[in-house]
């Protein structure tokens, strides 16, 4: 059981093979609360968004392959670039910087957490 | 499937409301009326501070007599009747002052009634002793030599005359027979403030030092509304900042004490308040304590002012204001720039974005002047906000009318690359240039409205000025919720809903709000996550019972602003000739999408913007 993305693996570690995703808890629970505003607030801005994905959308897909911190930080800065006047379109979570082998590092570093 | 389990998720969310509503029903913190103690006429209880010896250390403001006899209170006029008393009228005062004691213990609102009956009762502010809920102020002396007779509760004043007016003080005065004579200078303008100026002439060949108090009493803890939104109980300016009490933190007889140099000290409730007003300019010892016992408190605010040593044959005074009345935001404004008392705008609670809270209502107001109804005036603050944001939601609109009649294309993307996100992406934003989507204008526009909305809420509230506001129709007080309600047949019926049913029991503006939310929802594009398009399409209805319990004037702007969102919308997507409504366009009818470029997934860059 080296990490839980290896044996369940989703679109998003398809999406940077060898890339480990991040199930500690502070990034449930950001996802968790993510997802609640997805179904609930989010209903106001329907259809606002000068983004794909959204900024919800990018924020728990940050928080999920980068993990919590660096995923908060990725996610505030989509956040700030994202007004009337600046430019609008595909912006996806940037691929992590680590290698699959150091990814295995920081999953079990995110285990003991 | 889903829909099914969707279905009985809901059901279930509201049995559990309804089942927690029936078994912990709201608390009225207030009890039934019960016999009120009285203070039993006695010697003033002036408690020598803590260095009696050295006459520089001030001696604690008495309270009410400590001995008390249980006794059931009298209807108001009765209890007014027990003590000779002298009159007034102004234009938003009616009361008087019991000459017994010095007290200004009867104090009620000539412009605002208990209820929307015009033929209510006006809202007593202060109340005498004797009868239901007895609050007062008092102004006094304290002295650590106890030889000295000091006026007290018991005492009987002499006034100079039998009504008091604006521009017409009265004066009371007492010699305690050791030849001080004690005067209590008492005015009152056109609003809310007593001006009270305490003497005393010291005639004996001795000289005397005394300190000079003033204390507010209230008995019984009030039903308090809402103290999450707003702050009812004591609180005060000390030092220049501000601090806010329960009347639980002073149960089992608790006390604070504060030292300031300038502010204020009072007991607010949500409209009106009573409070105390040093000199600005002399360093006060305030205390807050509860009396009396937990079941029956008593909650005293009260100041010392610093010693004054007055010579054979000199005149010693200390002057002072005291508020009895309700809290107008322009009232409280011009006492704070007349008097130069501080911070006396924090008296009412706008919150922690009174920088933007106080604006709004501002701007409320004014047009509120030039319109004459404040529902109206809310309205007319709707299309200043959207008219602020026109240009901008245009935009948006142009973009989502698009979007929406791409729909079925971009399902088609979804169908044939749904397994591979960003080759997905990269479909749809070759399908958005090709068919010159411009990208929305963000969700700025949207998220302005935000502390609009919530400055509303809390200036609809908090503020006096919204009180038994009127709209059209039905509405009679845009601060309270919708009295047209289901459960009352819209009127027809006048029975209590029992409060297990309140969730239930929406009004006609909520419902013309839901429906509102609804048609909007129509002409918005679907979100492209499943799970969330289903959990909206309930929204509306839930909106509407969340929304159903909240002021009038609040469903009122919500519905409003929808009505116009869903105008300018409408006109924008017609023109662009977007669906509107459930008829999309057949996929068939769109151009055929190009072969999709083979490129490798993962090597896109992230657009710097």
């Amino acid at each position: 059981m080296t990490c839980l993305a290896r044996l369940a693996p989703t679109p998003a570690n398809r999406q940077f093979p060898g890339r480990m995703m991040s199930f500690a808890l502070p990034s449930l629970l950001l996802r968790g609360a993510i997802r609640l505003y997805q179904l609930t607030l989010a209903y106001f801005f329907v259809g606002a968004c000068r983004y794909e994905p959204s900024c919800s959308a990018y924020a728990a897909e940050a928080v999920m392959v980068h993990g919590a911190l660096r995923g908060t930080l990725l996610a505030a800065h989509r956040f700030c670039r994202c007004a009337p006047w600046g430019q609008g379109g595909f912006d996806p979570v940037p691929a992590p910087r680590v290698t699959a082998g150091r990814a295995g590092l920081s999953c079990q570093s995110a285990r003991r957490a | 499937m889903d829909q099914k389990n969707f279905i009985v998720a809901i059901v279930l969310s509201v049995l559990i409301i309804v089942g927690w509503q029936s078994f912990f029903p709201t608390k009225h913190t207030t009890p039934p009326p019960a016999p009120v103690t009285q203070a039993v006429p006695g010697a003033p209880a002036a408690t020598p501070g803590t260095a009696p010896g050295v006459g520089t250390a001030p001696p604690a403001a008495p309270g009410a007599a400590p001995a008390a006899v249980a006794e059931t209170f009298v209807a108001r006029p009765e209890a007014l009747a027990k003590s000779p008393r002298v009159t007034f009228t102004t234009p938003e005062l009616l009361g008087s002052i019991s000459l017994k004691g010095g007290r200004i213990d009867d104090v009620q609102l000539a412009k605002h009634r208990e209820t929307l009956d015009p033929k209510s009762d006006p809202v007593p502010v202060l109340s005498p002793l004797g009868s239901e809920h007895p609050y007062y102020a008092e102004f006094g002396w304290s002295a650590s030599d106890k030889a000295l007779a000091l006026p007290g509760p018991d005492t009987m004043w002499t006034a100079d005359k039998p009504t008091l007016a604006p521009g017409q003080p009265v004066k009371l005065s007492w010699d305690n027979g050791q030849n001080l004579t004690f005067v209590l200078a008492i005015s009152i303008d056109d609003h809310f403030m007593f001006d009270v100026k305490q003497s005393v002439e010291n005639k004996s060949d001795k000289p005397v030092t005394l300190f000079p108090w003033g204390l507010v009493i209230r008995y019984g803890q009030p039903k308090a509304e809402g103290t999450y939104v707003l702050h009812e109980g004591p609180y005060g300016v000390f030092n220049g900042s501000l601090k806010e009490f329960g009347y639980s933190d002073f149960k089992g007889n608790k006390q604070q004490k504060m030292e300031t140099t300038g502010g204020w000290v009072g007991i607010t409730d949500k409209y009106w308040m009573a409070t105390l007003v040093p000199d600005q300019k002399i360093k006060t010892d305030v205390s807050i304590k509860q009396t009396g016992s937990d079941t029956e408190p008593k909650y005293q605010i009260d100041y010392v002012a610093p010693g004054l040593s007055i010579a054979p044959g000199a005149t010693g005074d200390n002057d002072q204001h005291l508020f009895a009345g309700a809290k107008i935001v322009k009232v409280i404004d011009d006492y704070r720039e007349k008097y130069g008392i501080e911070r006396f705008d924090l008296t009412i609670d706008w919150g922690w974005f009174s920088f933007f809270t106080k604006p709004l209502f501002w701007l409320l107001e004014w047009l509120y002047a030039q319109i004459g109804n404040f529902g109206l005036a809310i309205m007319a603050l709707t299309v200043l906000v959207k008219a602020a944001f026109f240009p901008l939601a245009n935009k948006s609109y142009a973009a989502m009318s698009k979007m929406k009649r791409l729909q079925p294309e971009m399902e088609k993307l979804k169908q044939r690359y749904g397994e591979d996100k960003q080759r997905m992406n990269q479909e749809l934003m070759q399908l958005y240039r090709r068919e010159k989507v411009n990208p929305a204008a963000g969700c700025l526009p949207i998220v302005v409205q935000i502390p609009v909305f919530f400055a509303l809420y809390k200036v609809l509230y908090t503020t006096i000025e919204m009180r038994h506001q009127p709209f059209f129709g039905w509405i009679k007080d845009l601060s309270a919720p919708d009295p047209l309600t289901i459960l009352t047949g819209f009127g027809l019926v006048q029975w209590n809903v029992p409060e297990f049913l309140h969730f239930f029991n929406i009004g006609l503006w909520p419902l013309f709000m839901g429906v509102t939310m609804f048609l909007q929802q129509k002409l918005n594009p679907a979100p492209t996550d499943p799970v969330q398009a289903r959990v909206f399409q309930f929204l509306p209805i839930m909106f509407t019972f969340m929304m159903a319990p909240f002021s009038a004037g609040l469903v009122i702007y919500w519905a409003w602003s929808n009505t116009l969102s869903i105008g300018q919308q409408y006109f924008i997507m017609k023109r662009h000739g977007a669906p509107v409504g459930k008829q999309a366009v057949p996929a068939a009818a769109l151009p055929a999408t190009p072969p999709p470029a083979d490129k490798k997934p993962n090597k896109t860059k992230p657009k710097k913007g």
